[in-house]
């Protein structure tokens, strides 16, 4: 008779064997930490980049010395002093801030028709189609993106071509703040509609109709109804385009023409151009320290929006 | 920062061409007498290099025949001279082997290496009898570097551009029609020491008062410049963004075997005159250290230097070489005198002493 094996088959008991091991390394009396565990990866993550952080303040705290291009063995705030008195990193600092502002205004500005239609759409066509220009870009990549604005925007480029057409001269239109705002704005807007797009499908289209039904134009209804009910997408987003365009090298890079470099870019000079890495790691620790404030702002202001992960603030 | 005395020097023609020793005194692989037998032979030796036209030449002229001599593999590792340098600092400093076996470096930021004290000695190779000065690093001990040949911060134009003939001093540069149609190194290298002179100033008061240069340089930003690396140079004068840049001939000459139209001169301030060399990180095997070191003194025989520079157009250390056809007479490639006073130099130990201040202040201007 074969019932006993095939009562209990194999699986069940590697099942059991892997249970019985389970047990031992966690047992039954840690269940109500089982939770925590799941978080362990995270925390090791976060804690890799808090080891970093702190060697990145230690390293601020040292001067290079140029004669041997050694640091020094004390601690000094010589590398805070510089980058808060030399006029180069406050005006670099200020246009960092100033972009990553506007481009955060312009981008939420562009995303939400976007997100909106691409929400409530009633052509599965034109769903797909913007899903799919939405994430094009994705797989393009940021260097290449700002390579291909050279080509479109550049002095033989597609655009002054078809400007002497009707006889217009050569233009500038890389190589300046505008074109880096540009780049920038062209590069955010698909994070911005992704995060855009959860909380517009949140919102009942019931809600509009009833607007509607109470005697509301559209435009009341979008203001009143949509727009409120739309804040914590807003919020998501906004928080997400802020720091990437505060942080961003490559399109002041490509498209800044040399001029108009982001602190990102000044932290790349002092860690490969004139290694002083203590004074890069100094701007580096000031740049996280102006996106955690500006983010803080924000969630003070505002709350986390979708980054709550649905949790609305009390 | 401690400020040094400027060792500011037109260079001799007969300082350049002086040869100490006779060539065939030394083999090409003279350190053999240094060890018993031959060491064991790496695979491969991977040599840093700059990209493009840079090169092709090493290969042609240094690599290819390294290989057909040895055996032994040449890979060229094409990471940024300014990338590689923390993580060999790094290497060194964690008793790690270096990601590279030879760095194909500018003498400035060579130096800071040499100066860190990650750089092997290289004085006991054979071919160093039959250089010139130029070969060695000003300022340090020994041999950390050697320097393999100089090049020139030209002033590159477009003749189209200047009707009038060629221009004759970087002033002519300040004429508003050029606004928005010149480009500089981002950090503004190569163009310190003329706008010195063009600025009022003197060489000898560098580093000690560059404020006629500063002023000359904030004149220039008026100008809209565009600021960029070795390769934007040649793309932007490919695609007519520019009419004329502060570049190192090499890049000239590329864009113009690349079918632009485009002349050099050094202006009547002179022009930075600046070398390259190459250098071997501490930490390698006691093996590949040797190989490495083979590399370095076949590339100062006399016919590596010879195909490698022909592709480059700079001149070498090694007495007796041939200037490519189209660069006889060209002050990029200074043979004579009267080109080597047009020319500014300025003691690595100095640039790498201040240079950080001076990029500093140099993009304060042009980021202002």
């Amino acid at each position: 008779m074969r019932a006993a094996r095939t009562a209990y088959p194999l699986k069940w008991r590697v099942m059991d064997a892997l249970e019985g091991v389970a047990a031992a390394i966690w047992p039954a009396r840690f269940r109500r930490a089982t939770p925590y565990l799941m978080l362990l990866p995270a925390v090791l993550l976060v804690g890799l980049l808090v080891l970093g952080l702190i060697q990145i303040a230690d390293a601020s705290l040292r001067t290079l010395d140029t004669t041997t291009f050694q640091f020094s063995d004390n601690y000094s705030i010589a590398n805070f002093r510089r980058a808060l008195t030399e006029p180069l990193f406050l005006v670099v600092a200020q246009r960092s801030l100033i972009a990553a502002l506007i481009v955060t205004a312009m981008t939420l500005v562009f995303a939400f028709p976007y997100a909106y239609l691409m929400v409530r759409t009633r052509s599965p066509g034109l769903r797909k189609f913007l899903l799919i220009a939405l994430f094009l870009p994705f797989f393009i990549g940021q260097v290449v993106r700002a390579y291909g604005w050279l080509i479109i925007l550049g002095n033989q480029g597609m655009v002054n071509e078809a400007l002497g057409l009707v006889g217009v001269a050569p233009m500038r239109l890389i190589y300046n703040y505008p074109a880096v705002l540009f780049g920038l704005v062209q590069y955010m807007l698909p994070f911005a509609v992704l995060m855009l797009a959860p909380a517009l499908t949140a919102i009942p289209e019931e809600l509009e109709a009833a607007a509607g039904s109470l005697g509301a134009n559209w435009v009341r209804t979008f203001i009143h109804v949509v727009l409120p009910l739309a804040r914590p997408g807003f919020i998501g987003a906004g928080v997400v385009v802020l720091t990437l365009s505060l942080t961003d090298f490559a399109v002041p890079a490509i498209l800044g023409g040399g001029s108009q470099d982001f602190i990102a870019n000044a932290i790349y000079d002092q860690f490969f151009r004139t290694s002083d890495q203590g004074l890069g790691a100094t701007l580096a620790l000031m740049l996280v320290a102006l996106g955690s404030i500006l983010v803080g702002l924000v969630f003070a202001l505002f709350g986390a929006g979708t980054l709550a992960m649905g949790r609305s603030r009390a | 920062m401690k400020r040094f005395k400027p060792t500011v020097s037109h260079l001799s023609r007969r300082t350049f061409l002086q040869a100490s020793a006779a060539l065939g005194g030394a083999s090409a692989l003279g350190l053999r007498g240094a060890y018993a037998q031959e060491p064991e032979k790496p695979a491969e030796i991977i040599v840093r290099a700059w990209g493009g036209s840079w090169v092709d030449s090493l290969k042609a002229g240094v690599s290819d025949s390294f290989t057909k001599m040895t055996g032994i593999a040449v890979r060229h590792d094409l990471t940024e001279d300014n990338e590689i340098q923390p993580k060999v600092w790094a290497a060194v400093a964690q008793n790690r082997v270096p990601p590279i076996h030879i760095n194909w470096d500018t003498t400035t930021n060579a130096t800071k290496s040499a100066l860190r004290g990650v750089t092997e000695d290289l004085s006991d190779l054979p071919n160093l009898a039959n250089v010139t000065d130029l070969a060695k690093p000003a300022g340090l001990q020994g041999f950390p570097i050697v320097n393999t040949y100089g090049y020139v911060y030209v002033l590159a134009y477009r003749p189209a551009a200047f009707p009038d003939g060629p221009p004759k001093s970087w002033k002519d540069l300040l004429d508003p029609k050029f606004k928005g149609r010149l480009a500089f190194y981002n950090d503004g290298i190569g163009f310190h020491f003329p706008a010195q002179v063009a600025g009022g100033g003197k060489l000898e008061d560098i580093p000690g008062n560059m404020q006629p240069a500063w002023d000359f340089i904030a004149k220039m930003k008026a100008q809209q410049p565009l600021l960029g690396e070795d390769p934007d140079f040649t793309t932007w004068f490919q695609n007519g963004e520019i009419d004329a840049a502060c570049t190192i001939s090499t890049n000239a000459r590329e864009a113009r075997k690349n079918g632009v139209k485009i002349e050099w001169v050094v202006p009547e301030e002179g022009a930075k005159f600046d070398t390259d060399g190459l250098w071997i990180p501490k930490g390698l095997p006691e093996n590949e250290l040797y190989w490495a070191k083979q590399y370095i003194n076949h590339a100062l025989t006399k016919e590596a230097q010879q195909v490698w520079l022909d592709g480059l157009g700079l001149p070498g250390v090694v007495p007796g070489l041939t200037p490519p056809k189209d660069l006889v007479g060209d002050p990029s490639y200074p043979t004579t005198e009267a080109d080597f006073k047009r020319l500014i130099r300025i003691s690595s130990k100095i640039q790498v002493e201040n240079e950080s201040e001076w990029f500093s202040k140099f993009k304060a201007i042009m980021q202002g």
